[in-house]
This record gives structure tokens, sequence and C-alpha cells, in this order.
């Protein structure tokens, strides 16, 4: 091995060579690593969704056959009048007359002087009423403060108002139904249906023909009266009424906010992008479940909606809620989405999953620390029961405060939450391993040592610094994308 | 990794090996001539060991391409310290007989 010829000494050659290797490799791995966390495609749902390559989570060990929501009483369907848009626009119609028309309430005529159900639903939750007047005291102050920062974010303001654009108006798609349910969602449905091989073949093909429409993550779910709104009905107004027969299972439905502009909340990131989105995919599925002879029904963001998202995803598998009342996926974490499309074309559900996002978000709360209006809750556990499930409560009201607090044009949220949620991170082999190894530990150790890493290396803002002065300084999660920011455009 | 050109994926981690064997090849024989007798185990610690301060490094290289300058300097830093004070544990190991 020694015997070099001329002064030419192979063993030493390879020593010095493996050193040299040595720091190449390092430096390989650098790169490597670099290029992995710099790459776009590990942002999931913007490259390979058509082929539900996005819905890579291998979810058959965490199958349970309990949701992982918790009943512990008697539970009933939620009332139209306890969804915060609902509820506010009801107010609103009341508050804000049209031109010419006198308002038909104003805060000075007192609670006991407004309509049923706003009425009752006021009298139970007082609190809720002072943050709405809140809110609008804090939405004209918005708007006064946009004339100092309508410049700065222009661009993201631009964009999201052009994902909203394909969602708002007479030409919103999909359209909203017409009439009662039993016409409603037949029409258009073709007559002449082909006999289903069986449920699980009716499956697969529904979530093929959903990824290939542009949805990452896809799941069924049968529908649960518990989930179902009552007192409204789209297409026919306010009234009780039962959940019609044919909504027998849904097609639930995720996709993320594109990641860049979601890390940049609450000034940078729009939920249009996601929901013009979802409102094309349910949209398309509605129609193509027709054309193969099914009734079909989006339920779609914003608030075309006549069942709760989060609990039907729960049922279909896709994840798990999270402290912040938003799905958590395995692969999105809480940059999730959603909508979903009811059928009475024969399905096999999926099954409930649990990958102890539960006992994460027990430890975690940078959720609740983060929020800049304190709508998250502390507690250590969940303890508010709601509508006969225990979980943690979100203060929906003083979310919506947020929302008119923010430098924005106008209330178009502030999604914080999503984005400093320790789950939402990109699909690189860092992520993959936490996102693997930390659902099969039952120890919890890992989880721990992950989240006091979490805390310690990066960096959180605090609540009140999203906020526009005095309260905090228009900070943002993340850095904002140079697509966003005017000033590398524009002369400002 | 290269999106635009596919075949330097495999093409960068066939290189990326050939350094590895290369390494090995070279410490291998600085252990022959260093007289340090290795054995399964010793081998074992020295590949984790490798294996251990390339993961640090991507990993800390990782979170700087997130833009994560933060967490990438205290991932790097405190793993990476650990592996340097590692390193020269296992090479006193080795040392022994």
């Amino acid at each position: 091995m020694n015997e070099g010829k001329k002064g030419f000494d192979r063993r030493k050659f390879i020593k010095t060579a493996g050193i040299s290797g040595g720091v190449l490799a390092l430096a390989g791995s650098a790169g490597a690593g670099l290029a992995s966390g710099k790459h776009k495609e590990s942002y999931t749902g913007w490259g390979r969704t058509a082929y539900g390559k996005d819905q890579f989570f291998n979810r058959k060990p965490f199958i349970v056959n309990n949701p992982t929501y918790e009943k512990v009483g008697e539970s009933r369907r939620i009332t139209y009048i306890e969804d915060l848009f609902k509820r506010n626009g009801e107010l609103s119609r009341l508050l804000f007359a049209r031109e010419g028309e006198v308002p038909l309430w104003t805060f000075e005529d007192g609670v006991e002087k407004l309509p049923e159900p706003l009425r009752a639903y006021y009298l139970e939750h007082p609190e809720a009423l002072g943050e709405f007047r809140k809110s609008m005291q804090k939405s004209r102050e918005q708007e006064e403060n946009w004339k100092k920062y309508k410049h700065k974010y222009l661009l993201a303001d631009a964009w999201s108002s052009a994902h909203a654009s394909a969602i708002q108006g007479q030409g919103a798609f999909p359209p909203q139904p017409r009439g009662v349910p039993e016409e409603s969602d037949f029409r258009g449905v073709n007559k002449e249906i082909l006999q289903l091989k069986s449920p699980p073949h009716g499956s697969s093909l529904i979530k093929q023909i959903t990824h290939s429409f542009g949805a990452s993550l896809v799941g069924i779910a049968r529908v649960k009266e518990d989930w179902v709104y009552q007192g409204y009905l789209r297409g026919v107004g306010k009234d009780e009424y039962e959940v019609p027969g044919h909504w027998k299972y849904a097609v639930v439905i995720a996709v993320p906010h594109e990641w860049d502009s979601m890390y940049a909340n609450p000034t940078y990131g729009t939920s249009y992008d996601a929901y013009s989105k979802l409102r094309f995919i349910a949209g398309k599925l509605e129609v193509f479940l027709k054309e193969i002879g099914y009734a079909a029904r989006s339920h779609v963001p914003p608030t075309s909606y006549e069942i709760a998202m989060p609990p039907l995803a729960i049922d279909a598998g896709l994840g798990e809620q999270g402290r912040h009342g938003v799905l958590i996926t395995p692969e999105l974490g809480a940059n999730t989405r959603l909508a979903a499309v009811t059928t009475n074309m024969p399905l096999e559900p999926d099954k409930p999953i649990d990958i102890g996002i539960k006992k994460f978000c027990s430890k975690c709360k940078i959720c609740a620390e983060e929020c800049p209006g304190g709508a998250i809750s502390f507690t250590d556990k969940p303890e508010n029961v709601i509508r006969g499930y225990k979980r943690w409560n979100i203060d929906a009201d003083k979310c919506f405060t947020i929302w008119n607090s923010v430098a924005a044009s106008h209330a178009r949220g502030c999604r914080v939450c999503l984005a400093v949620c320790p789950y939402s991170r990109k699909n690189n082999w860092i992520h993959k391993i936490v996102r693997e190894v930390d659902p099969r530990d039952p120890t919890g150790i890992f989880s721990s040592a992950m989240l006091a890493m979490q805390k310690k290396f990066f960096s959180y803002p605090g609540g009140q610094e999203y906020l526009p002065p005095p309260d905090g300084d228009n900070l943002t999660f993340g850095e904002a994308p140079d697509w966003l920011l005017t000033e590398e455009w524009f002369n400002i | 990794m290269f999106p635009n050109a596919p075949i330097l994926g495999p093409l960068y981690w066939i290189i990326m090996g050939v350094i590895y064997s290369v390494n090995l090849a070279g410490f291998y024989y600085r252990t022959k001539d260093s007289k340090i007798q290795m054995t399964w185990w010793k081998w074992l610690f020295s590949v984790l060991w490798f294996i251990g301060i390339n993961v640090v490094i991507a990993g800390g290289f990782t979170l700087f391409g997130e833009n994560e300058m933060r967490a990438g300097l205290y991932f790097t830093g405190l793993f990476g310290i650990i592996f340097i004070i590692l390193g020269v544990g296992l090479w006193r190991l080795l040392n022994t007989r």
C-alpha cells in the first residue's frame, strides 16, 4: 500500500483526500440543507397537488374509532346566530341604514329592543355586544390608519382583493343554492346513473377527482347532525329545519394559504387565496357529482356553509382541532382551510386519527401567547363545554376586533395563530422527522424537546407587536416575500 | 434540489457518496497509521458521529434557508458544540487500547 512511485504516496494521498472529503461532505450537507430550507417545492399544496401527492402522511397507524373531540353532555346543533358572521351581519343590517332610511336599532336602544334571536343571544352574552361595539370603533380607526399604510401594504391589499374578486357578487362560483335542498341539490343531476362498483370505489374515485381539481387533502365523513347549523338554510332563509336526508356523506377538502404570505401575517396575508381555491374545487366537485348522477351541495368559505367544518374534517380523518380552534393536519399544520360537498353518492367514510395534537396543544400555548386579541384560551386542558363537546374556547368576537385593528384596508383577518403554530411547517426533511417521530412517541419527551427548541430558538414578536402604533409596531411573524413588498417595486 | 434540471439531484448525491467514501477510506488509513485498534463499536460510534455532525450542519442550514436565522444559529451553535465535545471524547476513546 505504501510503495509510492517517484514521490507519489497513495496512502498519504487518500489520507489527505479523506480530510478534504470530510470538509467537502460537511459543505455538501450545508448546501443540501440550505437548498432544502429555501426550496418552494417543500411548501405543501403548491406542487404535486393534482396527483394526491400532498396527502403524504400515512394515517393508518393513527386511526382511532372515537374522534378526538370529547362529548361530555347532551349535544345540540349550532344555531346560525352563534356564527360570528351571521350574527354580525344581522346586527349590521339593523345598525347601518341604507341611504334615506333610519337605523332600525342603535346601541343606545339597549339589548331589549333587539329582535329575536339577537336579543336572546346578547342577553346571554352581553360581553359579545360590547366587543362588537369595540370592533366598530376599531374599524373607524382602521379606516383612518389606512391612509398612513395604504402605500406600504398596497401590493398585499391588491393581492387580497384579486383573490376576493372571484368569490364576491353575482358572478361568484359556485352559485348559491336556490330553493329547498331537495330541489336545489338535485338541479341538473344526470338521470342516468351507472351502477357504482362499490362505496370504496366511489371514495377512491371522488378523492382522485377532488385532488385533480386542486385539493391538497381530501377525506370523507358521514354527515353528523350535531355539525349542521340550525335556523338558517341557504336558498330558503331563516327557519327551523331537519338535516336533509340526502346529505349522507361529506367530501371534506383542505388547501393551504400560500405559505410565504401566510407567515407574514397579519398584514401581508389574506384568507381569500385559500377561500377562492376552495370555492373552485368544491364548486367543480358539485358539478362533477351531479353529472354522474348524484345530488350535491358545496359548503364553502367565507360564509356559505350549512355545516361546521372542523369537526366534520376530524370525522373525515384529516386532522385534529388545535387550541386555536383551527384544524391541524399532519401535512399542512394549522395552515389548513376547509370546504365540503355533501352528497348522496354511496361512499366509504374515512376514520378519524389521533396524532396527539390535543396533548401537544396543552403544553404549547404559543398561539395563545401570540394572539393580539387574547382570544385564545390559556387553560392547560380544554375546559369549555360547547354544545355538549369539551374544547378550548375561542372568543370569536375578540378575534374579530383584531381583524378591525391590524393595518389593513378593512377587516380582512389576522391569521397570526396559523402562522405561529409549530405544526405549520414545510415538508422538508427536518420537519418530516418531527412530523413522523412525534406522534409515535408515547412518552411525549420528543414533543417536549421540540417545543422547548421552538420556544428558545425561534423569534416570536409577542401579541401586541402585530398591531399598529401606538399599541404595537405592525410586525409580522415571518418576513414578507419580496413580491408583496411595495417598496421593492415602486417609489413610495 | 434542482427542480429545473432533475438529473442534477441524483448526480449531486452520487458525488456526495464518492466524497463520503474517500473520507471513510482516509479515516481508515489514518487509524491504521496512528496504530488505533478499531473494533466494530468504535466504527459504529465514528460513523454515527460523522452522520450526526452532518445532520447538525444540514439542519442549521435548512433553518437558514427557511429564513429562520436565529433558529439556525442556535441549532448549529448548540448541537455543534455538543458534537465537537462528543468528537473530542470519541477521539480519546478511539485511542484507548
